[in-house]
């Protein structure tokens, strides 16, 4: 495999890369409009069907807090597939660059370019193992953007190694040319002396003859003179210009959602909230945050892995207003979107003070415990009961008590008091809501400013 | 410096530009497309307001006519639930404010059947035993989205007037504290509608026996049905 053909396989695999970021960058600026959209999620970029039920790992990586950079400053934040775009257009560009200008032997060329694959390698291992450990989701387009990184850097360095190999060869070529000059044309006695007569040569001679004829034959020359240092430099600084004006464009451009902050409302009635609210974690903290959510909810469990990931997770007393999308208690939804969901809220009701244990069970739980396909509402309401009962056995004889239909049915009627929208999850900071599309990735940006306001308000 | 061709020069320095534009102008593409769609959303989602998510709002079934409407809103006034103060009806109040006769009154609490209960007292007695509790719990807790709970109590005709009407009230009451000690809601007075009435006024007929009741099943004769409350949630909205 020589030189160029590995330079042309950095470019491809580069180009891969490129296309696998570029697919992703652009499924995560779709969301600048705030509506919701199908993602992409195929080991060949652009291609499969869009994702839109929110199950794939795709989703959950790009809604996750480690999908963007500067979350706070731009809605929903800067994708970070971004700035991998611009590291393979980069890629792209200097193996083509090294191809056309003959710098395929140039190991501080090859160097450069082997550094430069070395980020988008580095960062797939380190996003690999977030994917993986912290998200538990595999994300077929981010595997296609590590497998790219991977190959762009082993074939990189392969070409590096190759041309380091090469060197010594050159110089043994180079060597073996000169000897093959100073071949005597005729052959030299045992003493040392021509002879006129003619005879065979030595074995090592055609040794050196043959491997000076290979060598030509291959090409191989002694290496180019090397990039200066300067070129170099140069090329890492419009290396960090694919990288940086791509940001630079998306963070001008990013629209000001900052006037829908406190636009979609507040809690008409908050009063009597405590009655019916399930305190989550401490609240000794001066902003309140009460959270609308079905524990069958996938968006409520989204909703959930986001914030806890936000600052604000530390600076509010949160609480949760029981709001299940099952007509078996709501009688606000006309057949149950998440059937045995009246039955687990009010387990977590009966809980009291372990009640965001059981939350946090059902949300852990939730895809084994969510309505399965042609499965009837009130079969899947019985299995989700008999999980409750077989986890909380303490909490049996409580879930089916008036007094906890009751407690819930007051949760239900807060919800009607407030004139609250039928839908989850929804989220008032200090009474103030969130506009329902910024609870995913405008959630850091639209969180932080409300925080910011409800705290210049004391 | 680097040792090419002006040309191949010039072709690096082309790719390189077109590498840095590309990924730029896509990120400029990517937002004034979304940029495009938000203000479409926007002005179809001014232009079509029935498409926004359904608020949270009590119940309201079919059976909630414009009359049954009327006869509620005057009931509830008179009985303290709308506007009032006051808790609990005497049955001359409701006549009055109802203005129908006792078979039309007691017909408005048809549709409610699914909904509702009847506990048979004991003769003479105004305590709650332990299936009265039961279902009064059972009935209760099925709250749904009703705005109001109806305790209408009644007793039979054995004895003085005054006495059943005395007998009548108790039962409703006593019905109202055990509401009270067991559900603990701080707005169940604005919710929970008391009548007692007397023997005077329209005895329940034995078409009632369908309804799920306290006591023993067999027992439904007239005097059993009217020593009784009558329990259910309305789901109409006023």
């Amino acid at each position: 495999m020589t030189l160029r053909v590995l330079c042309g396989l950095v470019a491809a695999s580069s180009l891969a890369g490129f296309l696998f970021a570029e697919v992703s960058s652009s499924d995560f600026a779709s969301h600048l409009d705030r509506q919701t959209h199908g993602i992409h999620c195929s080991l060949l970029p652009g291609a499969g069907e869009l994702d839109t039920r929110g199950t794939s790992g795709c989703h959950v990586t790009l809604m996750s807090p480690y999908s963007s950079v500067l979350r706070d400053a731009v809605w929903g934040g800067v994708p970070i597939a971004l700035p991998a775009m611009g590291v393979f257009a980069f890629l792209v560009v200097a193996a083509l660059a090294i191809l056309v200008l003959g710098r395929e032997r140039d190991r501080r060329a090859l160097l450069g370019l082997t550094l430069a694959a070395a980020i988008p390698f580095v960062t797939s291992i380190a996003m690999g193992w977030i994917s993986l450990h912290e998200l538990d989701a595999a994300c077929k387009l981010c595997i296609g953007i590590y497998l790219a990184s991977a190959a762009a850097f082993v074939l990189a360095g392969s070409a590096l190694f190759v041309a380091r190999r090469g060197e010594p060869e050159a110089l043994s070529a180079a060597s073996a040319s000169e000897a093959e000059a100073t071949l005597p044309d005729a052959p030299i006695d045992a003493a040392g002396q021509t002879a006129d007569a003619p005879r065979l040569a030595t074995a090592s001679e055609m040794d050196r003859r043959i491997a000076a004829r290979r060598l030509e034959r291959r090409g191989a020359l002694a290496a180019p003179e090397p990039l200066g240092w300067g070129v170099v430099g140069l090329g890492a600084l419009i290396g960090i210009a694919f990288v940086a004006l791509p940001v630079l464009a998306y963070a001008a451009g990013a629209p000001d959602f900052s006037g829908y902050v406190g636009a979609c409302g507040t809690l008409a009635h908050p009063e009597g909230g405590d009655e019916v609210l399930v305190a989550i974690g401490p609240q000794t903290r001066e902003v309140e945050m009460i959270e609308v959510l079905d524990p069958l909810c996938p968006s409520c469990r989204g909703f959930e892995a986001r914030f806890s990931a936000h600052r604000a997770a530390e600076e509010v007393s949160r609480s949760a207003l029981l709001f299940p999308l099952d007509a078996e208690c709501n009688w606000m939804v006309s057949e149950s979107v998440h059937p045995g969901a009246c039955l687990l809220s009010r387990a977590v009701l009966c809980a009291e003070e372990d009640a965001e244990e059981v939350l946090a069970w059902a949300f852990a739980q939730q895809s084994e415990l969510e309505r399965r396909e042609d499965e009837e509402a009130e079969d899947a309401a019985r299995r989700v009961e008999r999980a409750v009962r077989e986890r909380f056995p303490a909490l049996g004889e409580c879930i089916a008590s008036p007094e906890a239909r009751n407690r819930l049915n007051r949760a239900l009627r807060f919800a009607v008091d407030n004139e609250l929208p039928v839908l989850t999850p929804q989220v008032y900071v200090d009474g103030t809501r969130l506009c329902d599309e910024d609870t995913d990735l405008g959630l850091d940006y639209v969180l932080s400013r409300l925080l910011d306001r409800s705290e210049g308000e004391r | 410096m680097i040792g090419a061709s002006p040309g191949r020069l010039a072709a690096v320095a082309i790719l390189a530009l077109a590498g840095l534009i590309v990924p730029t102008a896509l990120v400029g593409t990517w937002q004034s497309r979304a940029a495009s769609r938000l203000v479409e959303a926007e002005a179809a989602a001014e232009a079509s307001p029935e498409e926004r998510p359904a608020v949270a709002a009590a119940a309201d079934e079919e059976y909630c006519t414009p009359a049954l409407r009327q006869i509620l809103r005057r009931v509830l006034t008179s009985c303290g639930l709308i506007g009032g103060s006051g808790r609990g009806c005497q049955p001359v109040e409701a006549r009055s404010v109802a203005t129908m006769d006792g078979d039309d009154f007691n017909a408005l609490f048809l549709p409610m059947r699914e909904r509702g209960g009847i506990l048979q007292f004991d003769r003479a007695e105004s305590d709650l035993d332990a299936s009265d509790v039961a279902l009064v719990d059972r009935v209760f807790a099925d709250r749904g989205g009703a705005s109001y709970f109806f305790v209408v109590a009644r007793a039979s005709p054995d004895g003085s007037e005054a006495r059943n009407r005395e007998l009548s009230r108790d039962r409703a009451e006593g019905v109202m504290r055990h509401l009270e000690s067991t559900f603990h809601d701080p707005a169940l007075h604005d919710q929970v509608g008391l009548l007692w009435l007397g023997e005077e006024y329209a005895q329940l007929d034995p078409s009632f026996c369908d309804w799920q009741r306290s006591g023993e099943a067999g027992a439904c004769a007239p005097e059993d049905l009217n020593r009784s409350a009558f329990v259910a949630w309305i789901d109409c909205r006023l």
